[in-house]
């Protein structure tokens, strides 16, 4: 039976991981007051580079570097678009979106000559066995099964809580979120917090969307992303923009997608009506989970000169 | 409005149009240089998609074609946005439309066409316009965020007719993932033999001018636009604005679902899996260059639906995806909302004293 509790949880785990790294990428942008809406975009061109660069040098370490790299300079555009051009933040985030979309397609004919999906690259398929962990019954075989980005997700997770709560750079990048003039007023670089914070929003979002095609799969696929970059909004939003509730919210979308995937393997529905689950999960908690949530106050503000 | 002076009406629609074909230049220069850098060559490439598009009446059938679906779906778009509504869910709703239109099209109840053609239509819009609704609930009655809610309804849609076509609606021994055909009484009229040129076409355009008339004269047109400039006024002015947020995703949905009756009653005959290269989504770049007047939209759509007519001739020919076309209409989205591009234009069109233009500008910007 494909339906046990040990699988259940470690695809759970496993459909987690890119939520976890860009929704941590997320915290850096919407406590610097940007929405952020271009994270799909972020993370469709981290997994476009990232195959790229496997499929011409075979190593997969650089493809996750490429697309880290691919996915900071969307975000810096984002930054770029929304901060200097003044542009209305969803606007930017559906133009990038859309752009990133049909790029992506036209730029596969152009080194593939295809037009779904690339061809198989090198990926990370091995598992990682930390030592001592590995050797606890159940708990061992679980974490046995999981790829390095699970652990990189955690340290991510560590590293943001630090630094946004506890070091004078996350006290800024907040009060720039909160309330921009008065960080202008105080001396803060308003413009250059947001764009730092751009550019770890979309390198995070770059990595996540790297696990996707060399992790997950070992491949580039059309539209790959399939939303996730604006569940991850949702889910920080649940999570009230903190990083350890980003990380619980991005848990229950990833048992969301798990359980799908495991009822479609355990039983006989059809595959399309129980893929809908994540998506269907993702607008309840949109209608009924956040309404109390509040953003930073200064969400899509600039300092008044 | 009030009565603003002429002069400076005249001004604001020199500068949107200035403000649209600049974006729409720049997008087409800025699709040279990735072409370019590809390795294509973008004076071949436009030559082209112009062949393609308007190089022939053939051709220029085929742009007319294309310009249809747009119209519907660039309409849909720009009436949320009156509401101060993002609608990213036009390709969703024009599914349901789509479906909704195939199942009653494909009704053998025996009615002549002029009531089996109106009432597949009329199922199709309904459909897609109570998927809208769904959005347009969430967002009155629970404040959910409506360009998510769209965005995520978009998948279940896409799932949900995925589902249908492949199972309970597919006919027996069917190759393609498909409908039934629909009857000859439940198809539009054909304005060119044995192409998709439909009267669909002349539906868009009336439609165009009813969404002009409708926002511009009647009362929930102006309740909807009063709500689009701020919801806090309107509803001290007492208007409804849970109800005027549902009739305007209720609507919008029904005008994106006439692209998929569009389609199915006119096109292709049936609802077919993946028939929609992403109509829907090319409505915010239809709606966007037509900045946000409904008349302008036939126009806007024809220039996108000849990109897209000549892209897909393009890509016969040469290794260039269509999805070229997608890219062009996602930096005319980009650009055209980006106030600081044309401010030197638009400062001296509005004010010649030039000095607190200025801060005016900035105003505007948030």
């Amino acid at each position: 039976m494909g339906f046990s509790v040990v699988s259940l949880i470690v695809s759970t785990l496993r459909m987690s991981i890119p939520l976890l790294i860009a929704g941590m990428g997320a915290v850096y942008a919407s406590r610097s007051g940007m929405m952020a809406m271009g994270v799909e975009s972020m993370m469709l061109f981290g997994a476009f580079g990232g195959v790229f660069t496997s499929y011409f040098t075979g190593n997969v370490l650089l493809g996750f570097l490429t697309g880290m790299v691919c996915g900071a300079a969307v975000g810096l555009l984002f930054g770029l678009l929304t901060v200097r051009f003044r542009l209305n933040q969803v606007i930017a985030g559906v133009g990038l979106n859309l752009f990133m979309g049909a790029i992506t397609t036209v730029l596969m004919e152009v080194v593939w000559k295809s037009s779904g999906n690339s061809p198989q690259v090198a990926s990370l398929t091995q598992a990682v066995r930390v030592p001592l962990l590995a050797d606890i019954p159940v708990v061992g075989t679980i974490f046995s099964s999981l790829s390095i980005n699970f652990y990189i997700a955690l340290v991510l997770l560590v590293i943001t809580q630090y630094v946004v709560f506890h070091t004078p750079f996350g006290l800024r990048l907040r009060m720039v979120g909160e309330n921009p003039t008065a960080a202008n007023t105080l001396g803060i670089p308003v413009r250059g917090y947001k764009y730092t914070a751009m550019l770890i929003c979309g390198g995070c979002a770059g990595l996540a969307g790297a696990y996707l095609s060399l992790d997950q799969l070992n491949m580039f696929v059309q539209e790959m992303t399939a939303g996730r970059g604006f569940i991850v909004l949702v889910m920080m939003a649940l999570g009230k923009y903190t990083p350890v509730g980003t990380v619980l919210a991005a848990l229950l979308f990833g048992f969301a997608d798990a359980l799908q995937i495991n009822l479609q393997q355990a039983f006989d529905v059809p595959s399309q009506l129980v893929q809908m689950m994540p998506y269907i999960v993702t607008i309840l908690v949109l209608t009924f989970g956040i309404k109390h949530v509040k953003g930073p106050a200064g969400t899509g503000k600039l300092p008044e000169e | 409005m009030g009565k603003p002076l002429n002069k400076s009406k005249l001004a604001h629609s020199a500068n949107t149009a200035i403000q649209s074909v600049g974006a729409l230049l720049i997008a087409l220069i800025l699709g040279a240089v990735i072409l370019l850098l590809t390795g294509a060559n973008p004076l071949g490439a436009y030559g082209a998609i112009l062949k393609g598009s308007v190089g022939s009446m053939s051709a220029f059938i085929n742009t007319l074609i294309q310009t249809t679906p747009l119209m519907f779906t660039g309409l849909s778009y720009l009436f949320a946005a009156k509401a101060g509504l993002v609608n990213l869910g036009m390709e969703g709703q024009m599914l349901c439309g789509a479906m909704g239109a195939a199942v009653a099209g494909a009704w053998d109840l025996g009615l002549p066409k002029f009531v089996h053609l109106p009432l597949a239509i009329l199922v199709g819009v309904l459909a897609g316009g109570l998927y809208g609704l769904i959005a347009g609930l969430l967002k009155a009655k629970f404040g959910a965020n409506e360009y998510i809610v769209t965005l995520m309804l978009n998948y279940v849609a896409t799932l949900l007719m995925s589902y249908l076509a492949n199972g309970p609606l597919r006919p027996e021994g069917e190759i393609n993932v498909a409908t039934a055909p629909v009857l000859e009484t439940a198809q539009f009229t054909k304005l060119v033999k044995n192409r998709g040129l439909t009267a669909a076409l002349f539906i868009a355009v009336t439609l165009s001018v009813l969404v002009h008339f409708f926002l511009d004269r009647t009362k929930p047109g102006y309740e909807i636009r009063a709500v689009g400039r701020g919801r806090l006024a309107s509803e001290t002015a007492g208007i409804n604005i849970a109800r005027t947020t549902m009739l305007t995703m209720f609507i919008s949905g029904g005008l994106a679902a006439m692209a998929g009756v569009s389609m199915v009653l006119g096109v292709n005959g049936r609802y077919i899996e993946g028939f929609s290269p992403g109509y829907g989504f090319n409505g915010i770049a239809v709606s966007s260059l037509a900045s946000g007047n409904p008349l302008m939209v036939g126009v806007s759509a024809l220039i996108f639906g000849a990109l897209r007519a000549g892209a897909m001739v393009l890509n016969m020919t040469q290794r260039i995806r269509p999805e070229f076309a997608d890219m062009i209409q996602a930096l005319v989205v980009i650009f055209v909302a980006m106030p600081a591009l044309f401010q030197v234009v638009k400062t001296r069109a509005k004010k010649p004293e030039t000095e607190p233009a200025k801060t005016a500008e900035k105003k505007e910007a948030n």
